[in-house]
C-alpha cells in the first residue's frame, strides 16, 4: 500500500526564497514508503540549495494548502510551500 | 464546524484593479444595516527614520500563493462568521503591480450593526496581513527594489477552530 503512494514531493518557493534558490520549484525524492519530517525536508531543502539556507529560520511550511508545524510528517504527492513572512496588504 | 454559506463569502486574487463597485454590490442585503469597506492602497512615501528622510515608491509588486491564499483568506472569513453575527464578507487581493496610489486590497462585512462590522473588518484584514501566502517588492523612484519586510500574525496561525 505504501509503496504505491508517489515518491516525490513538489516543493514551492516565493519571493526571497524563490530569487535565492534561482527557480520557483524543487523535487524531493523520497524512497519507497518514506516518510519525512518538516524540519527534515527543510535541510534536505537546504543542501540542495545553499542559498537558501540563511532564510529557512525565518520560513514557515504549508503542505496541501495549510501551514503546519516542524514536525509534521510529509509523504510522497505532498505539495509543500516555503513561506518566508508574508507582507500582503 | 458551522460552514459559511459559501454565497455569503467573495475571497479571490485578481491581477487587474479591484472591482469595487461589485464589491459594494456584493455587500448589499437587507439584513444588513452596517457596511465596512476597508481599502489598502501603495503609499507613495515613507519615512525611513527618524531623521525625517522619506524615501518614494513608485509601485509595488506582488506575488502570491494563489490557491492558497484564497483559501486561507476563506478560512479568515470563516473565523469572522463564527465570531460576528456577519450577512456577508468578502477578501479581494490584486497582484502584480500596483502603481502608487491604487489599490492592491479590498476586504469588506456587511452586519446587522456597525459596531460588529467595524471589528470584524479589522479583523479581516490584520487576518490577511498576518497569514495570506503573498508577498510585496516595493521598487522605489531612485530605481532600488526591495521586498517589503513581512511578519506573521503572533499565535498559531491554523486556530483549532479553523482545521
Amino acid at each position: 500500500m505504501e509503496n504505491q503512494r508517489p515518491h516525490r514531493v513538489r516543493v514551492l518557493f516565493f519571493s526571497m526564497l524563490r530569487e535565492r534558490a534561482g527557480t520557483d520549484t524543487a523535487t524531493v525524492h523520497l524512497d519507497p514508503g518514506e516518510t519525512v519530517s518538516a524540519a527534515l525536508l527543510l535541510e534536505r531543502l537546504a543542501e540542495a540549495h545553499p542559498p537558501i539556507r540563511p532564510l529557512l529560520p525565518l520560513a514557515r511550511m504549508a503542505v496541501n494548502e495549510e501551514y503546519v508545524s516542524q514536525d509534521h510528517i510529509v509523504r510522497g504527492g505532498d505539495e509543500v510551500a516555503l513561506i518566508t513572512p508574508v507582507s500582503g496588504g | 464546524m458551522t460552514e459559511t454559506p459559501n454565497d455569503a463569502v467573495w475571497a479571490d486574487i485578481l491581477e487587474t484593479p479591484l472591482p469595487l463597485e461589485a464589491i459594494r454590490e456584493f455587500l448589499r442585503t437587507e439584513e444588513a444595516g452596517g457596511i465596512d469597506i476597508f481599502l489598502g492602497a501603495t503609499r507613495r512615501w515613507t519615512e525611513t527614520g527618524p531623521d525625517g528622510v522619506r524615501r518614494e515608491t513608485t509601485r509595488l509588486e506582488y506575488e502570491c500563493y494563489k490557491p492558497m491564499a484564497i483559501r486561507e483568506m476563506r478560512r479568515i472569513a470563516g473565523e469572522a462568521f463564527r465570531r460576528w453575527p456577519l450577512c456577508r464578507a468578502c477578501l479581494l487581493h490584486r497582484v502584480g503591480e500596483v502603481p502608487a496610489g491604487e489599490t492592491s486590497v479590498i476586504v469588506g462585512v456587511a452586519a446587522p450593526h456597525r459596531a460588529e462590522a467595524f471589528a470584524a473588518c479589522r479583523y479581516l484584514i490584520d487576518a490577511l496581513k498576518g497569514r495570506a501566502p503573498i508577498w510585496k517588492k516595493e521598487r522605489f523612484a531612485d530605481g532600488s527594489a526591495e521586498w517589503a519586510e513581512g511578519r506573521f500574525a503572533d499565535g498559531d496561525l491554523n486556530p483549532p477552530d479553523t482545521t
